[in-house]
């Protein structure tokens, strides 16, 4: 996300993202390599976490991840956010080692197991900062059948509507005063009215919702082939703009161009039915 | 409600609109997930809605597959959102329980009106959730006595979370079962 200065002051300004690996939008080098090499290149660090033991090996691998991470651009206090329940966890294992062998024979193997743990998770950190959804998308997209990639994408696209559905639920349940205020939560005695005046509506607005989703997708046809087609829009003024170049030795070429998938194989036109 | 005439849309079990609820569920889970850590920092906290929304898909759709669906679409999901630091083994962390829940369902068909099934199969899976970040801190050749000790503290928050989540479930099924909203689970017996 884009940073916003002003009002937060100097410790807003610092960070670049809201939460822990939260997609950051800065034009880096890492940002620029495709979503597989990023994945290749993260499964080859977390590997090498898990088999550096020595302090030189491990010293050089946070050298290296350490700049793998600031090369997206990412700052220090970005790198906090994303490792910050890691330390927590650092924080259980040490005393845990210090207990069983004494501080002096304990500390190094604690030390060097927390840090094994952080380098293992901060690759797949810096491949969800610096990678887009969309991208993430497109991918699943190839490895996915459609069927399944459609249930990922509808999962995604109700998060914000479930989430002003809640506000909404809320909203008028505490006008009726439902005790649901994070606060008045803390109380177990409330429980009762989360459950029965927030959770049990938006359950039979969920119901009601899948059906009405189902429904207006059976009415478009959706489902009803093995294979469906995509408007890629990037992809389409791509084909149109290379099939432009190409219309005045052959004039066949744009038609085929434009309806040629990702893959470079011919997808299935679309149909009415 | 389902009607005889619907068309089978994945996995030769589900309807679309099963399909989408049990997506919603995914949605559900990871809504709560990212509420959850702005605000709370409590060890194994995320399974007490995790739990909750699992055995409530269960409910849902009372067939096999249906909760591995959510545990899928929620790891799935949770990586499209930036939720998924741990990489591919966010994949196992909500598979594993899914899968057991699951397996819960096809042994006792149904258990999610059941307080203490419920409470059994939510702290059971959620315990095993417990298991993969073992897993990954065996791989790093931590000892098996640290591993111990702090798998069962691990463990033990987790399984409170899990177990409290999912004995919120029966009540909610059976009010929804009541009113006609789900089916009540009798028929298709071979596909639960």
């Amino acid at each position: 996300m884009a940073n916003v200065p002003a009002k937060g002051g100097l410790r807003r300004s610092l960070r670049s993202c809201d939460y822990g690996c939260q997609f950051a939008a800065h034009d880096s080098p890492v940002h620029r390599v495709g979503a597989g090499t990023k994945l290749v290149l993260g499964m080859l660090l977390s590997a090498s976490a898990a088999g550096g033991r020595t302090p030189a090996t491990l010293g050089a691998l946070v050298l290296v991840t350490l700049c793998y991470y600031l090369a997206a651009r990412l700052t220090l206090a970005d790198l906090w956010r994303d490792i910050r329940l890691f330390m927590f966890q650092a924080a259980l294992v040490i005393p845990l080692y210090c207990l069983v062998h004494g501080t002096g024979k304990g500390l190094w193997p604690g030390i060097r197991i927390s840090t094994q743990i952080i380098l293992f998770y901060l690759p797949g950190a810096v491949f969800l900062r610096t990678t887009r959804s969309s991208e993430v998308m497109r991918g699943l997209r190839r490895v996915l059948p459609y069927r399944v990639s459609f249930l990922v994408f509808v999962s995604v696209r109700f998060v914000p509507f479930f989430f002003r559905e809640i506000a909404d639920i809320t909203a008028a349940q505490r006008l009726r005063g439902a005790k649901l205020l994070p606060r008045q939560q803390l109380n177990p005695r409330n429980w009762p009215d989360l459950f029965n005046c927030l959770i049990l509506p938006l359950m039979v607005r969920a119901l009601k919702t899948a059906d009405e989703v189902a429904r207006s997708a059976e009415a478009r046809g959706f489902g009803a082939h093995r294979e469906r087609t995509f408007f890629q829009a990037d992809l389409l003024i791509r084909n149109a703009g290379e099939a432009g170049t190409a219309q005045q030795s052959e004039p066949s070429a744009p038609t085929e161009k434009l309806l040629q998938g990702n893959e470079g194989r011919a997808v299935p036109r679309c149909t009415t039915r | 409600m389902e009607t005889k005439t619907e068309r089978i849309y994945l996995w030769r079990r589900f309807t679309l609109r099963e399909a989408v609820l049990l997506c919603f569920c995914a949605t559900f889970i990871v809504l709560t997930r990212a509420g959850l850590r702005l605000h709370l920092h409590m060890p194994g906290h995320v399974m007490f809605f995790t739990m909750f929304f699992m055995l409530l898909a269960r409910g849902f759709v009372p067939k096999l597959g249906s909760v591995t669906l959510v545990g899928l679409l929620t790891s799935l999901t949770s990586v499209l959102l930036g939720m998924g630091a741990s990489g591919p083994i966010v994949l196992v962390k909500f598979l594993l329980p899914a899968v057991l829940v699951d397996l819960a369902g096809f042994l006792v068909p149904g258990f999610v009106t059941s307080a203490l099934g419920c409470l059994a199969v939510g702290v059971f899976a959620s315990i095993t959730r417990a298991g993969v970040s073992t897993g990954v801190e065996y791989l790093m050749g931590m000892e098996e006595e640290i591993i111990i000790g702090k798998a069962l503290i691990s463990a033990g928050f987790s399984g409170l979370w899990g177990g409290l989540g999912s004995l919120a479930v029966p009540a909610i099924i059976r009010r929804l079962r009541l009113n006609g909203l789900i089916d009540d689970g009798t028929e298709g017996s071979l596909d639960a």
